[in-house]
């Protein structure tokens, strides 16, 4: 902690021996309001669940103060009033502590005061090193950003959750999590632009006695990693970027130590649960202004595992190629990948591999008519075992749409039509001792749209038709939408007023239709220059045919949402 | 036969009386792939010791073979616990019959141990012996059990793919999600938790995933596909393309999303969605708990409506 304050003492010292520097204050602040409203019938009908919370207050305060040329403090401040975690470590929490409200991802609290070179990170931080090392999550603590030159030395420690209960009354349960402290370091040099060479550290380790009741299924954790960086950018727009990674996880740290497996003092203690295992990556192409040609691969070993990305999937490699180009005068512009991913190459059990490819063409013919056609697959193969009674799985997916584009203009308006066919496959086929069950699904999807822009008039309507027809194995769905919207300002501009209605009939098989009807409204009203005031409404009312049966035959639900909130620019 | 079948019991009778003590061993043979797992999971193995005589002590010794023969693992007696059988049933645990700390080995085996924490997919033996401290020599009979060993893999999701742009008009209506099975398959039924997050003006994607209340919170068995019904929750908090900074939001819209949308427009607002698949067994326990963040979610994706 030591090197922070006399990082932040250097910091202010500048400041104030910078007498003559003007010091300005900007940013935004603002608050929400959220309120939801859903009314079921009849009674006792709990076929559709709540999206929202009932209510919500969000508050946001991110004002920039900047004294002289080099010093400049953002902060960024924004947290909601109720918890509302659904998944992660706080799922299901409703009275915090000030330490679970402080880390709890709903909210952030973060300052990073930065003079020339040195930058300070407090509070709440996304920090992300690297793919292979610290992570997606946010972590509230303490750490520093050094760039003097070329020179690159980053440090920080934090807590990404605190210690929770598990709690499986009242309900939604509270799923509980340890206390998880996090250190990271790197050190390298970049030339932006040019090169970048770095080590990253960075390790993670759960509190066991953190808590009074350990959750259910959740485990306290542990890992080091480590990796390295080499970046190379090229002239012509030709680039490489790699890193390599090893990572050091004990998956439950309740284990007994290890005899057999090897520590990696003082950084980790090997458990009986710990592994080890390397990652890397590698990207490399040419980006140009009418194309790109690119290659990346990916592997990810089975026991790579790093606390700091917990939905990082192991063992798998995966290698993709794509492109991009501009062709005719740039009136043809195509996107296309293809590539396979390979999961369970350990070896622990059956692999699984995976076909992927896209491709989207898009031509502008002429003033007046374009076409866009996009194709997407995926095939997915797990052999399976006849030994281990594992059946084998073959599924493939196939997309394909293809939209052709009608513009018209004449003296006062333009035109434009358009027609989006789009045919989706997916076939699922597991094999168990030679017999193959196979389920097939079919999506045909229809959409005419039609937006006309009027020159002299501020109404901006657009309409749309869709049809919906998807069989599967003894199933129907159907639906037809048809929607209309409507935006103009008013009040000189002050006010922007948007809205939209939307009226779907669905079908299910045999059953009778479903209704649905949806309207919503924008209303934004800048007061002044610096104050808006946003507001959005809408409403859902959806009424079953006789598909849930009795006694739910026309059930029907009312739900609503309200937004309105006040901003200030300064 | 007959004379065969009398010589064999009669052997076996000999043999039991010398050896003092008989055992009964009980296995899972589906056990945790995760083998350090296995003395955390309740029925993994139980060895029931029937001793009709004095009191015995000895140790425990396992091995374990593929049922092809192959040498996995054995215990390291040097170590083992001596244990004091008295009169009656005694009936002992995966901790006692089968620490893990104690067992060593064979070279590639502890290889991928070290590397993935579970033993290679395949068709084991599992075998129990009781040895004399001090002559080690076999108190009883050694029994042997089959297991299987099969590690699972969480749902990869395919569809939206990640950063996939969508058109509003379309997905007001419907969206379609689609993702791999959870392998090897399962006899069992399989829960597939589909959870849709908004991403807030502000928020990074991680953070909404664990934030947020989710649009969509269902659960589909046995399928890998679902046919969501938006209903108007899409784009309450759309932001304009063009304001997509780093104060208004966290993902930003490349290339490769533009080039991949189907109505090419700068001036429309596009709202952010990150979605993920739990995966659990019938009764709601998910799956690969020793991974990750131990809740069973699939790596998340992206996708945008535009």
């Amino acid at each position: 902690m030591r090197i922070f304050f006399i990082i932040l003492i250097c910091i202010t010292s500048k400041v104030i021996a910078q007498k003559k520097a003007p010091v300005s204050l900007s940013g935004t602040a603002g608050i929400t309001y959220e309120g939801y409203g859903l009314n079921r019938n009849p009674t006792g009908f709990t076929g559709y669940q709540p999206r929202r919370p009932y209510n919500q207050v969000r508050f946001n305060f991110n004002p920039i103060i900047k004294a002289g040329k080099n010093f400049n403090l953002p902060i960024n401040i924004n947290f909601a009033a109720l918890p509302t975690n659904f998944a992660g470590p706080y799922t299901g929490i409703k009275k915090p502590t000030f330490g679970q409200f402080i880390t709890n991802p709903s909210n952030s609290f973060g300052l990073n005061p930065t003079y020339k070179w040195a930058e300070l990170q407090l509070g709440t931080q996304y920090l992300k090193y690297s793919d292979l090392s610290t992570g997606d999550i946010a972590i509230f603590g303490a750490g520093f950003v050094l760039k003097p030159g070329d020179f690159r030395i980053k440090f920080f420690t934090g807590k990404s959750q605190q210690g929770i209960d598990y709690a499986p009354t009242p309900l939604p349960a509270v799923q509980g999590a340890f206390k998880r402290t996090h250190y990271m370091f790197s050190i390298g040099k970049e030339k932006e632009g040019n090169y970048l060479v770095a080590f990253n550290f960075a390790k993670g380790k759960d509190d066991i006695a953190s808590v009074a009741t350990p959750p259910l299924t959740i485990l306290p954790q542990e890992s080091f990693a480590v990796s390295m960086q080499v970046n190379k950018f090229f002239k012509k727009g030709f680039y490489i970027t790699t890193e390599i990674a090893d990572a050091i996880f004990t998956k439950n740290e309740n284990d007994a130590a290890s005899v057999t497996i090897k520590s990696f003092k003082p950084f980790i203690e090997a458990k009986n649960s710990t592994v080890q295992d390397a990652a890397a990556q590698i990207s490399l192409g040419k980006k140009s202004k009418d194309l790109d040609v690119g290659l990346t691969a990916k592997y990810i070993g089975a026991g790579f595992q790093v606390t700091g990305y917990p939905y990082l999937q192991p063992d798998k490699f995966d290698y993709t190629v794509n492109t991009r180009f501009n062709a005719f005068k740039k009136s043809t512009n195509v996107v296309a990948s293809i590539g396979q991913r390979v999961n369970n190459i350990s070896n622990t059990t059956t692999k699984a591999k995976q076909f992927i490819g896209n491709l989207n063409w898009f031509t502008q013919v002429n003033d007046k008519f374009s076409f866009n056609i996009n194709f997407n697959n995926f095939g997915f193969n797990s052999n399976g075992s006849t030994t281990l009674g594992i059946p084998s799985i073959k599924n493939v997916s196939t997309d394909a749409g293809f939209t052709p584009t009608y513009t018209w203009v004449n003296t006062s308006m333009s035109n434009t039509i358009s027609l989006n066919y789009n045919y989706s496959n997916y076939k699922e086929t597991y094999i168990l001792a030679g017999v193959p069950t196979t389920q097939l699904n079919n999506t045909h999807t229809a959409l005419l749209s039609y937006i006309p822009v009027y020159f002299n008039k501020t109404l901006s309507p657009d309409f749309s038709a869709l049809y919906f027809y998807n069989t599967a194995t003894a199933v129907k769905i159907m639906f037809t939408t048809l929607s209309a919207g409507l935006a103009m300002p008013v009040a000189k501009n002050k006010i922007k007023l948007r809205g939209q209605l939307q009226y779907t009939l669905g079908k299910l098989s045999g059953f009778s239709a479903d209704n649905n009807f949806i309207a919503s409204a924008n209303v934004d009203y800048a007061i002044n220059k610096k104050l808006t005031w946003a507001n959005y409404l809408t409403t859902n009312y959806y009424k079953y045919g006789n598909q849930l049966g009795n006694p739910f035959i026309g059930a029907n639900y009312l739900e609503s949402t309200l937004r309105t909130g006040l901003q200030v620019k300064f | 036969m007959k004379k065969l079948l009398i010589i064999s019991s009669f052997l076996a009778i000999a043999c039991t009386c010398c050896a003092q003590l008989t055992i009964n061993l009980v296995l899972n043979t589906k056990p945790p792939a995760i083998i350090s797992q296995w003395a955390s999971t309740a029925g993994t193995v139980t060895l029931i010791v029937n001793n009709q005589q004095a009191p015995r002590r000895a140790k425990i010794k396992v091995t374990i073979t593929t049922v092809s023969g192959d040498a996995v693992a054995t215990t390291d007696l040097t170590s083992a616990t001596i244990f004091l059988f008295n009169d009656g049933n005694t009936i002992l645990n995966t901790t006692s019959v089968f620490p893990f700390e104690l067992q060593r080995f064979v070279g590639k085996y502890q290889n991928t141990i070290n590397k993935t924490g579970a033993l290679p997919a395949d068709n084991y033996m599992f075998c129990v012996e009781l040895i004399d401290p001090n002559s080690a020599g076999a108190v009883a009979a050694k029994q042997c059990r089959n297991f299987i060993v099969a590690n699972t893999q969480l749902p990869v999701l395919m569809m939206p793919y990640n950063e996939q742009l969508l058109d509003q008009r379309k997905a007001n209506t419907a969206i379609i999600f689609r993702w791999t099975p959870l392998t090897p398959a399962q006899q069992s039924s399989i829960n597939y938790r589909l959870q849709v997050f908004e991403i807030l003006p502000g928020q990074q994607p991680m953070q909404a995933l664990r934030a947020n209340q989710p649009i969509v919170d269902r659960v589909i068995t046995n399928t890998t596909q679902f046919i969501w019904q938006p209903q108007g929750i899409l784009h309450a908090y759309a932001v304009s393309d063009t304001t997509t900074d780093s104060t208004n939001s966290s993902v930003q819209i490349t290339d490769k999303m533009k080039s991949n949308k189907i109505f090419p427009s700068n001036s429309q607002k596009i709202s952010k969605y990150i979605w993920t698949i739990q995966t659990t067994n019938s009764q709601g326990v998910p799956y690969n708990q020793t991974d990750g963040s131990g809740e069973g979610r699939s790596e998340p994706k992206i996708f945008i409506v535009q």
